[in-house]
């Protein structure tokens, strides 16, 4: 890999590195010009991650887990870390775990970021973090057996399912509130958007002093899915499944990475496509959100008003990829549809619309009086918080980082059109939500951009072969933040293991801490903030520790609250 | 009442099956009676047991202004207890199944229940998975089926016709058995098979797979014309009264390998 000496950026920090921690590093391999995976010692992990985090302005993107014991006889964890400091590069500090004692030391004590990361390696591997303060589980079940880690390669058929044990739920809710609180749970089925998870708030009266919460109702094993009875073309379709709404981000992620591992260079055209449909995502994802903000705040003309512009959206996306979904467009190599250009000529049509729709809808929410005073101060997401655990998207951005993978590490068609990241200073649901707004423009000047520079030729590459265990990450820009894909190819056309890490994987853990200090009432606002792929309550019942009794409040009621702020349903 | 909570599970090999929840016929008959005049609106409950959020969103799509399912009287609640019709979207994963049956368990009979989307109706690409148990059918039964990836919101809307019995399913069937000497022709077999696969990859790296199907269809169409003009100065006039730029790019590209093929 000395092809590119001389293009390599992020030296230096090796350089730096090696100068505080002389024998940390084993081992060192190029993948791209921009991408070094270094192999550290078990002892000196943690020193390695926090140097690179807190003194040369890292952020932790992704854990990965991978059992390398047909390989050379070690489990191995990947910390992959994006850096943002002068040189902008990704630096991925690998270190092998004994396949005897199947322990290392966990650096979340160090870098809180790393802490659903290293919980998901103990699920899915069975390897131990020493060290890390939380023993829960996060992605499988309750019930799942103990002794059984889905992803190692002798652990079991990918068909297996035990019968269930109990059809309780044990997941045990952490509350570090100092006084007496009443807990409110919320979900996991709800009425207002899609995905299953629960919530704890821990009130006292109407404050909200805790808050933890259960996700990964929704693991259906993808990662395994595509280890085991995929090809390398499928996946592409697999990704696009990860996510209703930014699934073409995680296609475009996955093919970048396999294309990163194996040298690939897809032809101009091709890229710029993809960031085009990545941009009609953006549309559609952001006007969804910025609807359900009307809705949470009680103006629900505006939200009624945002779907029906969102369906412009729809209408662009279907001239685009003949589907109202941006699904099936992608290939390792390029793309698997064209802009012709009667298309590239309506497409200009809708945006030139949906400009004009959005401005005017825009003009009226933020005149809307209620809506600022709904939104100001609401939801704070301290700006040490955000350093911290790594969040990515409109959410790092409405708390004063400039983070867009875009700019940062430049992918697809992106380097050839002039670009900016928005982000404002306020860190609330306000500065989030202008995010949002700011960017639905720069999207709509980025697809005629793109459709301006895009180059002739062809939109697809075939010209390259599969190397064996190779790998590298991939990664894009999503409507929520940067995905994240790390790809090892396998010696029998299929990958070893794919890693796939959507944006909102790192938004959940700030929650909590976003949650804390607001009202009963901004739940649903402050959830609605972070666009999760999920918003919100279908039920709520309320538990009064002080009182022992227990009270269940329907969710009509519990929005209305929301909205109207008052005759609270808690009294 | 047969309790979903306490029916035992099979296993198959390496997979435990969960049980089926049955109705008793008097809920069926009920039913029946409901379908056959039912003058009122409709009341939706969704549940998600493990969808990607495509079949959300476009429910979502299908209850706001453009598509406004509520015209029909088709509206969605935000409590089982309210529901006629349960929505279940997703395959149904391990840690979904117990608010899933409860969700089923809450709505009053007669229910009826629609599996929506390729994964709730089979569990799609996530068929046979460690923590997946499989469609919706392999836990409550199912009355309509509404496939997709995701279903449009029109599909959506004819679906939820055919739950009411508004509409009666379209099923149409057609068989063909082979007649004696009947064979598929060959497309274009005047132009020789390699010169054809070579134009034919060349347009799907050109202009995909769908696009570049119709455009390679179109260029042979010109190469097959029987014409007086020789094909070189035919292929030119044909690449340069295309409008668009692209198509003329895309077909000078074939032509260039036409131009080659007879020169070589």
């Amino acid at each position: 890999m000395d092809m590119f000496v001389q293009d390599r950026v992020g030296g230096e920090y090796l350089t730096a590195l090696r100068t505080v921690l002389p024998n940390a590093i084993v081992n060192e391999e190029w993948q791209t010009p921009r991408q070094v995976t270094i192999t550290v010692t078990a002892d000196a992990l943690a020193d390695v991650m926090k140097t690179l985090y807190y003194e040369h302005y890292g952020w932790v993107s992704v854990v990965v887990g991978n059992d390398e014991r047909p390989l050379n006889g070690h489990f191995a964890v990947y910390y992959v870390l994006s850096m943002e400091g002068p040189q902008k590069c990704h630096i991925v500090v690998r270190v092998e775990v004994s396949a005897i004692t199947q322990e290392w030391p966990s650096v979340t004590p160090v870098v809180p970021a790393c802490v659903w990361g290293e919980r998901e390696v103990r699920d899915m591997f069975g390897l131990t973090p020493v060290g890390l303060p939380d023993a829960r589980r996060l992605v499988l079940p309750d019930d799942w057996p103990d002794d059984l880690h889905p992803l190692r390669k002798d652990a079991m058929d990918y068909r297996t399912r035990p019968a269930p044990t109990q059809d309780d739920e044990t997941y045990e809710f952490i509350n570090d509130a100092k006084q007496e609180t009443t807990i409110v749970p919320i979900g996991p089925l709800h009425i207002t958007s899609d995905e299953p998870g629960h919530f704890r708030l821990f009130v006292d009266g109407e404050d909200i002093i805790d808050a933890d919460y259960r996700m990964f109702y929704v693991h259906r094993g993808m990662e395994k899915a595509a280890e085991a009875r995929m090809g390398y073309n499928e996946v592409t379709f697999l990704a696009d499944r990860v996510c209703g709404i930014c699934g073409y981000a995680h296609s475009v992620a996955y093919t970048t990475s396999v294309e990163n591992a194996l040298g690939v260079v897809v032809p101009e055209r091709g890229q710029a496509i993809r960031a085009i449909l990545l941009e009609t995502e953006r549309l559609h994802s952001h006007l969804l959100n910025l609807g359900l903000v009307c809705h949470y705040t009680g103006f629900d003309s505006g939200f009624q008003q945002f779907f029906r512009v969102r369906e412009k959206a729809m209408v662009l996306a279907e001239v685009l990829t003949g589907s109202r979904k941006t699904y099936g467009m992608n290939l390792i190599g390029g793309v698997r549809r064209d802009i012709l250009g009667d298309q590239a000529i309506e497409t200009r049509r809708v945006v030139a619309e949906l400009r004009e729709d959005v401005n005017r809808l825009v003009d009226i929410l933020l005149e809307t009086a209620n809506i600022t005073g709904r939104v100001v101060g609401v939801g704070k997401l301290d700006k040490q918080v955000a350093r911290d655990f790594s969040p990515v998207g409109p959410m790092v951005r409405g708390s004063g980082f400039a983070r867009d993978t875009r700019s940062d590490h430049t992918f697809a068609g992106y380097a050839s059109v002039p670009f900016t990241p928005r982000s404002h200073d306020g860190c609330d649901v306000l500065s989030r939500t202008l995010v949002r707004i700011e960017e639905v423009h720069d999207s709509l000047n980025l697809i005629e951009a793109l459709l301006d520079v895009a180059p002739g030729g062809r939109i697809l590459t075939e010209d390259f072969e599969y190397k064996p265990h190779k790998f590298a990450l991939g990664f894009t820009e999503a409507p929520r933040g940067e995905d994240i894909h790390w790809s090892m190819t396998g010696d029998n056309q299929k990958l070893y293991r794919w890693r796939c890490r959507a944006s909102t994987y790192n938004n959940w853990p700030v929650l909590r801490y976003m949650l804390r200090g607001n009202t009963v009432s901004d739940a649903a606002v402050i959830v609605g903030s972070l666009d999760p792929c999920y918003s919100c309550t279908d039920r709520v019942t309320v538990v009064d520790v002080r009182k022992h009794s227990a009270q269940t409040v329907p969710y009509k009621e519990m929005e209305r609250y929301g909205r109207e702020r008052k005759d609270s349903p808690l009294k | 009442m047969n309790s979903p909570f306490n029916a035992p599970f099979t296993t198959d090999g390496l997979q435990a099956k969960p049980p089926v929840v049955s109705i008793p016929d008097q809920v069926a008959k009920m039913k029946a009676a409901l379908l056959k005049d039912i003058q009122r609106s409709a009341y939706v409950y969704r549940v998600d047991c493990g969808g990607c959020n495509g079949c959300e969103i476009e429910i979502f799509g299908t209850i706001t202004p453009v598509f406004d399912a509520e015209r029909f009287g088709i509206k969605v609640v935000p409590s089982p207890r309210h529901a006629d019709i349960l929505l279940y979207t997703g395959a149904v994963t391990r840690s979904m199944r117990m608010p899933a049956l409860r969700s089923w368990e809450a709505a009053p009979d007669p229910k009826i229940v629609i599996s929506y989307g390729a994964c709730g109706c089979t569990g799609g690409i996530f068929h046979d998975m460690y923590c997946v148990w499989g469609g919706t059918d392999k836990i409550v039964p199912v009355d309509v089926f509404i496939p997709g990836c995701p279903p449009t919101p029109a599909a959506t809307i004819y679906g939820f016709a055919v739950a009411l019995g508004l509409l009666g399913q379209k099923l149409k069937t057609h068989t063909h058995i082979e007649q004696e000497g009947e064979s598929v022709p060959v497309s274009h077999p005047d132009i020789p098979y390699k010169l054809r696969v070579a134009l034919e990859r060349e347009a799907r790296r050109m202009a995909g797979y769908r696009q570049g199907r119709d455009l390679v269809e179109e260029f042979l169409d010109q190469l097959d014309a029987k014409a007086a003009a020789p094909l070189p100065e035919r292929m030119k006039r044909f690449v340069a009264n295309q409008e668009d730029p692209r198509r003329a790019e895309i077909f000078g590209c074939l032509e260039g390998i036409v131009t080659q093929a007879i020169g070589g």
